[in-house]
């Protein structure tokens, strides 16, 4: 059976295990936790630098959900994760100093696998800095060039994920239905 | 085995934490195809850094103080412009680090030629770019936290649903083509033409303003871009849908807002935000009707997504989005390229109009390119089955 995924991605702290943990029908792996087991029973070399969830469809056919390491930044793991990626989830961090800067870094990273796919942006943190705005960004993505969907997102709230997730589906085929 | 991989590198890192160090294991290992291997640092021919670490200025100013044949190697972010230190720039692309390798390797057998004497190297670290600090300094409100109506996630509306909960005009099929130019409404003749109006006035003067209209307590917080209002949804709902008399002595006003805030924030359920109130208004408002500013022959676009998950999802909505926001279209087409009702287009229309997010295509050459069909993607099943479990949670 083949493998589907959607990635997350994302600077430190944007919310992209939280946001994994919402939807996946399974605890999400994630590398801290599994690093220290792995420490213990000295199995480094099988430990994996990524944050992992699944979602089970009907059929029994599995989406993996792969969060991509936010502080690495080698795009040698952007390329493995992104073969075979139905499309991308940019999670941003209003609290940070330049969140356009963050978006464009990643925009740029993921460009080829975006061109290929598609992308949603969900901006996190928006409760404690309202600035800026979702229509600001809009904005910086017009200079761009593209028109993906951006959402204000609490990566906690599961409905949340889900929307921006539904959006990123429907931007790659607005004809896409419901499918028992 | 390649030929780098016969004699790699000997590399140390630093600055890097636990997970970074097994990453660059694995990288060196795998797209770096065993060109450089980690060692320990008493080992190690060239020294790498995270050069975005939090400690990484300080940990290299103190390596290259250090006279020796090492070589040192900087990833970062930014551009680092050293005497004596090679640099590369995240992302670290393969290509990239190799050239780094095997001009640090280069270096190191130079270096190694020249030895014993050392050059002291005349690198400043204060040439490094400072690492700015990634918050912004901010003030939490705890009231904030407490205004769960301006939080709230969007409800999305299934078909069943939307008839109950939209309701539907007497006396016009809003579905039946033949009878799209009766289906229209003027947003003035309603409460929703009052709160536009009334929110351009309070956002134009940047002021805290109360809406007298003879109804509920309503007031517009331009600075918070809220609307506090003293009704329920339902009720809310109902007095949206009744056509207002314009008669001058029923005419609405506004006034500035002398009360104390405090007295809001006491309700907190009340606020909502101006978007997510202008967006159901309008919903409830349309009733499956149109704007009839939008000319249903001509086509119309989306300048961007709205924040869905802020708002009143109403059925096919993001599906309606997604389409606009690629191309104009007339509003039937989009209704007969998506096989829905037309009402569920009128509906989001309404919403998105209000919003200021849709705008009427008049350019020529936007009504003479046919928009051409949907291409379903290959994985259109697996893709609807997701949309499923995503709405339904079935497993």
């Amino acid at each position: 059976m083949s493998q589907y995924k959607i990635i997350f991605t994302g600077p430190v702290g944007a919310g992209k295990t939280t946001a994994i943990n919402s939807i996946s029908d399974t605890p999400p792996i994630k590398t801290d936790a599994a690093a220290s087991d792995m420490t213990k029973s000295r199995k480094a070399a099988t430990t994996v630098a990524m944050d992992y969830g699944i979602m089970n469809l009907a059929g029994g056919e599995k989406i993996h959900l792969y969060g991509t390491p936010g502080q690495e930044r080698f795009d040698f793991m952007w390329e493995i994760l992104v073969n075979g990626g139905i499309g991308l989830i940019l999670l941003l961090d209003n609290t940070r100093t330049d969140p356009f800067q963050d978006m464009k870094f990643f925009l740029e990273a993921f460009d080829k696998f975006i061109g290929e796919t598609g992308v949603a942006i969900g901006v996190t943190q928006m409760d404690i800095s309202t600035t800026p705005t979702i229509d600001d960004y809009h904005l910086q993505l017009k200079t761009l060039g593209i028109k993906p969907p951006v959402f204000s997102v609490d990566a906690r709230v599961k409905n949340d994920v889900s929307v921006l997730v539904q959006s990123l589906l429907f931007s790659l085929d607005p004809g896409l239905e419901e499918e028992a | 085995m390649s030929n780098n991989a016969k004699s790699p590198l000997k590399v140390a890192l630093h600055a890097m934490d636990e997970r970074s160090v097994r990453t660059m294991v694995m990288y060196l290992k795998g797209p770096c195809q065993g060109a450089a291997v980690v060692v320990d640092k008493a080992s190690a021919e060239v020294d790498i850094f995270d050069g975005d670490s939090v400690n990484a200025k300080q940990l290299l100013a103190e390596r290259l103080a250090k006279p020796t044949v090492k070589q040192v190697i900087v990833l970062s972010l930014q551009n680092v412009y050293l005497d004596n230190v090679v640099s590369v720039k995240k992302p670290v692309k393969s290509e990239d680090m190799l050239g780094a390798l095997a001009e640090a390797k280069a270096r190191f057998e130079q270096a190694k030629k020249n030895s014993p004497t050392i050059a002291d190297n005349e690198a400043s670290v204060d040439d490094i770019p400072e690492e700015k600090p990634v918050l912004k300094s901010y003030t939490i409100n705890t009231d904030e936290q407490n205004k769960t109506s301006k939080h709230q996630t969007a409800m999305q509306l299934n078909e069943a649903a939307f008839g109950t909960y939209i309701g539907n005009v007497q006396g016009v099929d809003v579905n039946d083509p033949a009878q799209f130019a009766k289906a229209t409404y003027v947003p003035k003749d309603y409460f929703q033409g009052y709160i536009q109006s009334a929110i351009n006035t309070c956002q134009d003067k940047n002021e805290t303003l109360q809406l007298h209209s003879g109804w509920r307590q309503l007031v517009l917080l331009p600075q918070s871009h809220e609307i506090w209002l003293d009704a329920e949804d339902k009720e809310l709902r109902a007095f949206a849908s009744l056509k207002l008399d314009h008669a001058p002595s029923k005419k609405m006003s506004l006034s500035p807002f002398h009360s104390e805030l405090s007295t809001l924030t006491k309700s907190p359920e009340k606020f909502h935000s101006m978007d997510a109130f202008v967006w159901k208004l309008a919903c409830w408002t349309s009733k499956g009707r149109y704007p009839d500013s939008i000319d249903v022959d001509h086509p119309v676009y989306l300048k961007h997504w709205p924040n869905f998950s802020r708002l009143l999802i109403t059925p096919h909505a993001m599906r309606i989005a997604a389409l606009l926001v690629q191309e104009p279209r007339t509003l039937g087409d989009v209704a007969v390229v998506l096989n829905i009702k037309p009402q569920y287009v009128f509906v989001f229309v309404s919403a998105a109009h209000a919003m200021g997010l849709v705008a009427q295509a008049r350019r020529e050459s936007d009504e003479l390119v046919q928009p051409p069909d949907l291409n379903p993607i290959k994985k259109q099943g697996l893709l609807g089955r997701i949309i499923s479990k995503l709405r339904g949670n079935k497993a």
